[in-house]
C-alpha cells in the first residue's frame, strides 16, 4: 500500500507540475504596441506567396483572388510587399490597379519558369523616393529587387522578393548563395532586406527526421543567410499549411522586428501560404 | 524492497539480453564511426566546395563531440528504445512464461513491490545503457576523430534555431546531463512495456506491442498529415531530453516536458500495479 501511495503521489505531482509548468509563448516585443514613436524610421514589410496549393491544376496566383489580396494589403498598409507566384506582369498590373495606384510595382524576369516574383513599394511624394527596380539572377531563377530611399537619414534600402525551388534542396542552396553573392557585389552601403518563400524548414518546432542531404542543404542555406542577415519572422510561427515555416523576412544583422505576425486566416481560395507581416525600426 | 531489488538486479546481470544490449550498442558506435569518418573525409576533401561556395563543414566541425551528438541522437531514436522495451516487456510476462511468477506471488512480498522493483531495475538498465553509450562515443570520438568544440547549426537535427557553439568542457558536462534526461525519457517506453508485460502472457507480445506503439507514434509524429496530433504523442514529449544539448537550455519547456513524461511514467506504472494486483496468476 505504501509503495502504491508513493507512485500515486508521484503521478499526481507530475501531472500538476506539467499543468503549471506549461510554457506560455512569449510574444512580448513583437506586437508593435508602444513602438509608434519613430514612425518615420519604421518599415512595415509583407511577404506573401499567393499561389495555390499543389492539388490545384494551376498552382500560380489566380486573378479572381486579387480583390481580396488587394483589400488585405490596403488594410495592413505595408510599406513594401514581396509577392510570389504571379503568372507575369499582366497580373501585377491588375493588382496595382486594385491597389488604387498606391504602390509602385515590378515583376522580375521569369527566366525558364512559368511564374514570377514581384515587389511593391508604397508611393511617396517626391522624386527622391521613386524606387528603382531590377531582376536578380539567382540559381536558375530570378528574384525581383526594389531599391528606394525611405528617409533621408537612412541608407538606401534594397528590398528583394524571392522564391526558391520547392522540390530540390540543392537548388535552394545555389539560389541562396547567389543572392548572398549579389548582396556582396551590388549593395555596398545599402540596407538589404529579403522577403521570400524559401521553401526550407529548419525550425526546432518540427520533430527531427533522420539526417538527409536535403535537410543538410537547407541547414547550409539558412546558416549562410544568418551570417549576413537576421531572421525577422522567426517568432511568428508557421506561414504555410501543415505548420510549415517556409516564408521568411531577413533584415540587416542585429536588426530586431518590433512586430512579426503571420496573418492566419488570410489565405484566399486554395492558397497554401499566409502573409507574413514584419515591422522593423531602424 | 531492498532484497527484492537485489534479486531483480542479480537476474538482470545474469541474463544474456543484458550483455547483448551493450554489444549491440558497441556495434552501432562502430557503424557510426565508419559512416561519420567517410562522410567527413568526403566533405573536407575539397570536392564538396566545388559545387557549393558556402559551407560550415570543416575539419574543426567534424570532431569527437559532433560525432557523439549525431551518434547519440540516432541511437536514441532507433536502437536504445528497443533494448529498454525488451528488458521492460519481459519482466512480468517473462516470469509468467517461465512459470516463476506464481511462485514469486506466493512469497511474502507484495505484488506492488514486485512491480516497483522490476521497474527500478529497468530504470537502472536504461541509465547504464545511456551512460555506457555516451562514454563509449566520447572515448572513440576523442581517439579516432579528434577533439574540439561542439558546433551546432539549424537544420538536420532540429536542435537549434540559430548557429551556436558549446565549448568542449561544457559540452562534456552536457552529455553527462543527457545521460539523465535521456534515461527519464526512456522510462516512458519502459512504463508502456511494463504495462504490456502485465497485460500479456507472452513477453514477445509485450515487447512487440511496445515497439509497435513507439514506432507508430514516432513515425506518425513526423508526417505532416498529423501535425495537429503530434503534440499529444508521448514520443513528442520524449524529445525534451535533447534540450540539454542546446547552447541555452530552454528550462521552461524542459521542465514542462519532463513533468509530462513523469506523468506518463508514474501513471502507467500505477495502472500496471492496479492491474497486476487484481490479476489471477494461474500458470
Amino acid at each position: 500500500m505504501w509503495w502504491k501511495t508513493v507512485v500515486g503521489l508521484l503521478f499526481v505531482s507530475m501531472l500538476v507540475g506539467a499543468f503549471f509548468l506549461r510554457p506560455a509563448r512569449d510574444r512580448s516585443g513583437l506586437d508593435g504596441s508602444g513602438k509608434q514613436h519613430e514612425a518615420d524610421r519604421r518599415l512595415r514589410l509583407m511577404t506573401w506567396n499567393i499561389g495555390h496549393g499543389n492539388l490545384e491544376s494551376d498552382t500560380r496566383a489566380h486573378s479572381e483572388d486579387f480583390p481580396a489580396v488587394a483589400e488585405l494589403i490596403l488594410r495592413h498598409d505595408p510599406d513594401a510587399v514581396a509577392i510570389q507566384e504571379l503568372t507575369g506582369p499582366d497580373q501585377l498590373n491588375r493588382l496595382l490597379g486594385l491597389l488604387q495606384d498606391r504602390y509602385h510595382g515590378f515583376a522580375g524576369s521569369n527566366g525558364s519558369s512559368d511564374r514570377v516574383t514581384a515587389v511593391l513599394v508604397r508611393v511617396r511624394p517626391g522624386k527622391n523616393f521613386l524606387p528603382q527596380f531590377a531582376s536578380v539572377p539567382a540559381g536558375d531563377k530570378f528574384a525581383a529587387a526594389a531599391t528606394f530611399l525611405w528617409t533621408r537619414e537612412l541608407p538606401e534600402i534594397v528590398f528583394i522578393s524571392a522564391h526558391a525551388d520547392a522540390s530540390k534542396a540543392s537548388r535552394r542552396r545555389t539560389f541562396v548563395s547567389d543572392l548572398i553573392d549579389w548582396k556582396r557585389q551590388k549593395t555596398s552601403g545599402k540596407t538589404m532586406l529579403i522577403a521570400a518563400d524559401l521553401n526550407f524548414e529548419v525550425s526546432t518546432q518540427k520533430q527531427a527526421g533522420l539526417f538527409t542531404d536535403s535537410a543538410k542543404h537547407d541547414s547550409e542555406s539558412y546558416t549562410s543567410l544568418l551570417k549576413h542577415f537576421s531572421d525577422l519572422g522567426r517568432d511568428a510561427g508557421a506561414t504555410a499549411v501543415n505548420a510549415r515555416r517556409i516564408d521568411y523576412v531577413f533584415g540587416p544583422l542585429g536588426a530586431l522586428a518590433t512586430r512579426a505576425e503571420v496573418l492566419r486566416g488570410a489565405a484566399i481560395g486554395r492558397m497554401d501560404h499566409w502573409p507574413l507581416l514584419v515591422e522593423i525600426t531602424f | 524492497m531492498i532484497t527484492q531489488l537485489r534479486i531483480e538486479f542479480l537476474k538482470l546481470i545474469r541474463s544474456k539480453g543484458f550483455y547483448l544490449s551493450f554489444v549491440a550498442l558497441s556495434a552501432f558506435v562502430l557503424l557510426m564511426l565508419w559512416g561519420f569518418y567517410s562522410y567527413a573525409q568526403e566533405k573536407t576533401s575539397g570536392l564538396a566546395g566545388e559545387q557549393f561556395k558556402y559551407t560550415y563543414e570543416s575539419k574543426s566541425y567534424f570532431n569527437g563531440l559532433t560525432f557523439t551528438l549525431y551518434s547519440l541522437i540516432f541511437a536514441f531514436s532507433l536502437v536504445i528504445p528497443i533494448f529498454v522495451a525488451m528488458n521492460a516487456g519481459s519482466q512480468i510476462a517473462g516470469e509468467r512464461r517461465t512459470g516463476t511468477l506464481r511462485m514469486m506471488c506466493i512469497r511474502p512480498v507484495s505484488r506492488v513491490v514486485i512491480v516497483v522493483s522490476k521497474f527500478l531495475v529497468v530504470a537502472i538498465h536504461a541509465y547504464l545503457l545511456m551512460a555506457f553509450f555516451i562514454g563509449l562515443n566520447l572515448m572513440i570520438g576523442l581517439l579516432f576523430v579528434g577533439w574540439g568544440n561542439l558546433e551546432l547549426y539549424p537544420g538536420p537535427l532540429n536542435l537549434v534555431d540559430e548557429p551556436g557553439t558549446i565549448l568542449r568542457k561544457e559540452a562534456v558536462w552536457r552529455f553527462f546531463y543527457a545521460s539523465f534526461s535521456g534515461t527519464w525519457a526512456l522510462l516512458v517506453i519502459a512504463a508502456v512495456a511494463n504495462l504490456f508485460s502485465v497485460l500479456f502472457e507472452n513477453p514477445v507480445t509485450a515487447v512487440a506491442a511496445t515497439l509497435a506503439v513507439y514506432l507508430t507514434l514516432y513515425i506518425v509524429g513526423r508526417i505532416e498529415f498529423f501535425v495537429n496530433l503530434s503534440p499529444y504523442f508521448f514520443t513528442t514529449n520524449m524529445d525534451f531530453w535533447r534540450d540539454v544539448l542546446k547552447p541555452q537550455i530552454p528550462w521552461a519547456s524542459f521542465n514542462y516536458q519532463a513533468a509530462t513524461c513523469g506523468a506518463y511514467i508514474f501513471g502507467l506504472l500505477l495502472l500496471s500495479i492496479v492491474i497486476f494486483e487484481r490479476k489471477d496468476v494461474t500458470n
